[in-house]
């Protein structure tokens, strides 16, 4: 299974319905996307995201100096 | 008056006993049938609470839309149901300077929040019927929780401890995103905490009080507690709270749903978002803080309480209306006695309408400054309107003609640029910058110039007695 936002195939299964193993939900490790077997998922263009996107994050909150 | 609520079950009997709480007894999906009722419930008038009762695949109950009318909001202050907005507003003006009520903090065993425990395996799909709210967002949203965290450095310092609502992304079966923007308090916290790379403890407390919650999204300042606001907003009725189990300094509502204790891992930052933001469009994918989940207690057969936000009004649009307002009416009415009102219900402040009397040619325009130079208006407020005092700024029609009949636009117009915004505003460039616009709208008084003075048209002498003669005979079927 590949990420639907990123491509990668770092994906794994979060969780299991806790009723009737009714559904799953998918997690991609890299870019941390997730969603559930019983989608229809379309990611944006806009929201796909790439190493340069994920590189050119902005930081929020900006991570201090050590005291 | 009725009763003021004094947890999340016994406010959703009271919206159902009011007919302002539909209950679907049907399974649903979690997509996209919960987020899809909590935007058409916002799109009626008086929309209601809606409680699934059955989600596909999990335990328990969810509700949403539970602040998403002005009828719901005034039974959530204890009113009746079709109190005017204004009058919302005055009232909560009056129970504010009650401030502060000190909670009442209970033991362990009188806490319902306690009632269950879970320390291992933890799983939050067992106990949230998580589900997405709107479609590009990046995974499961918790949108309306009350989250608790001290300050790292005087974690005995009850004033400093703070209730706010921030966006948590849902990244594992134990572990969550949080977005802790850099003018939140949260975020005074977590650098104090990160400065020494210590995880900072935290609390994230679902499905309280409404007035809880009503209070974690008011803008209040850095030393004041929002437990001892909520005291003041139950009319002097202290709220019950107690202490978490893992971490002694904090404490969260008794009544509490569910409450997730944890700790904000140290310099840590993940991808985050998007996220379908108030502004009414998404905010994109940033690196931001992580939150992992040691512990949970929750209610017997608990309820999870979410909130639907898309382009306004919804849900978001009423909790954020007076809270917003009746803090920036204080700060301002403190130095302008002559402030009125202020309505500041417009995408959390972004557009703000404030009513006042002006002692001298100008005024108007100062009030606006003022606003602009409060805590909460320099980042956020963007648009401001200042009205006369006999303008209700509640109401927009009467807004719209002080602008129509009172504006000269070469000299009542200013534009100011170069100032603060709010980031989330798609229109704030860079994100954190943008210019303000004051309308002036109030009748000029000297030494400006009034060439054209008026005479108002006032109400005929009878026409409250036959507002409600009229009434009367309406309610009769006009016979
Ligand atoms: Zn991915």
């Amino acid at each position: 299974m590949t990420c639907p936002r990123c491509d990668s195939e770092n994906v794994r299964i979060m969780v299991t319905a806790p009723v009737d193993n009714a559904w799953e939900v998918y997690l991609c490790e890299k870019c941390h996307y997730s969603w559930r077997s019983t989608e229809d998922i379309h990611i944006s263009e806009k929201f796909k995201l790439t190493d340069e996107k994920i590189d050119a994050m902005g930081v929020i909150p900006p991570v201090p100096p050590l005291d | 008056m009725s009763v003021i609520s004094k947890d999340l079950r016994s406010f959703l009997a009271l919206l159902e006993q009011e007919g302002q709480l539909v209950r679907v007894k049907e399974e649903v999906m979690p997509e996209p049938d919960i987020a899809s009722a909590g935007r058409a419930a916002a799109n009626f008038k008086n929309g209601p609470a809606v409680l699934f009762e059955k989600v596909r695949g999990y335990n328990t109950k969810v509700v949403t839309n539970v602040h998403g009318s002005w009828e719901n909001h005034a039974l959530m202050l204890g009113l009746p149901k079709d109190t005017p907005v204004k009058d919302q507003f005055a009232e909560l003006n009056r129970r504010w300077d009650m401030f502060p009520v000190p909670p009442k903090v209970v033991s362990r065993d009188q806490a319902p929040c306690k009632e269950n425990v879970i320390t291992e395996n933890i799983n939050l799909f067992d106990v949230l019927s998580l589900y997405r709210i709107n479609d590009q967002d990046a995974g499961f949203f918790i949108s309306k929780a009350a989250v608790v965290t001290a300050d790292h450095n005087d974690p005995g310092n009850f004033d400093k401890m703070n209730v706010g609502t921030y966006r948590i992304q849902v990244k594992d079966k134990d572990r969550v995103g949080i977005q802790a923007l850099a003018f939140h308090d949260i975020a005074v916290h977590l650098e104090q905490a990160e400065r020494q790379n210590k995880p900072l403890p935290i609390a994230i407390t679902l499905g309280n009080n409404p007035l809880v919650t009503f209070m974690a999204s008011t803008p209040i300042g850095y030393e004041q507690n929002e437990y001892e606001f909520v005291g003041a907003l139950q009319n002097g009725e202290p709220l019950e709270i107690v202490q978490s189990d893992l971490y002694e300094h904090l404490y969260v509502p008794a009544g509490s749903e569910i409450v997730l204790e944890g700790y904000i891992e140290p310099r840590v930052r993940e991808v985050e978002g998007p996220f379908g933001e108030f502004p009414g469009s998404y905010s994109g994918s940033r690196k931001q803080c992580v939150v992992k989940i040691e512990r949970i207690t929750h209610r017997t057969d608990p309820i999870f309480e979410n909130l639907y936000l898309g382009i306004p009004w919804t849900e978001i649009d009423y909790l954020m209306a007076l809270n917003t307002s009746v803090p920036l009416y204080k700060q301002l009415k403190r130095d302008f006695p002559e402030v009125v009102a202020v309505n500041a219900m417009y995408t959390h402040g972004i557009g703000v309408i404030i009513s006042t009397k002006c002692r001298f040619g100008g005024y108007g325009k100062s009030v606006a400054f003022r606003l602009l130079s409060t805590p909460h208006g320099m980042p956020y407020s963007k648009v401001v309107i200042v009205v006369d005092e006999f303008v209700d700024p509640f109401n927009l029609e009467q807004v719209m003609w002080a602008i129509t009949t009172r504006v000269k636009p070469d000299k009542d117009v200013s534009i100011i640029e170069n100032c603060p915004g709010m980031p989330l505003d798609p229109s704030s460039v860079p994100a954190g910058m943008h210019s303000k616009l004051i309308i002036d709208a109030t009748t000029p008084v000297a030494p400006e110039p009034n060439p054209r003075d008026v005479e108002l048209l006032m109400p005929p002498a009878k026409t409250g007695y036959w507002e409600d003669r009229l009434k009367e005979l309406w309610n009769k079927g006009g016979k």
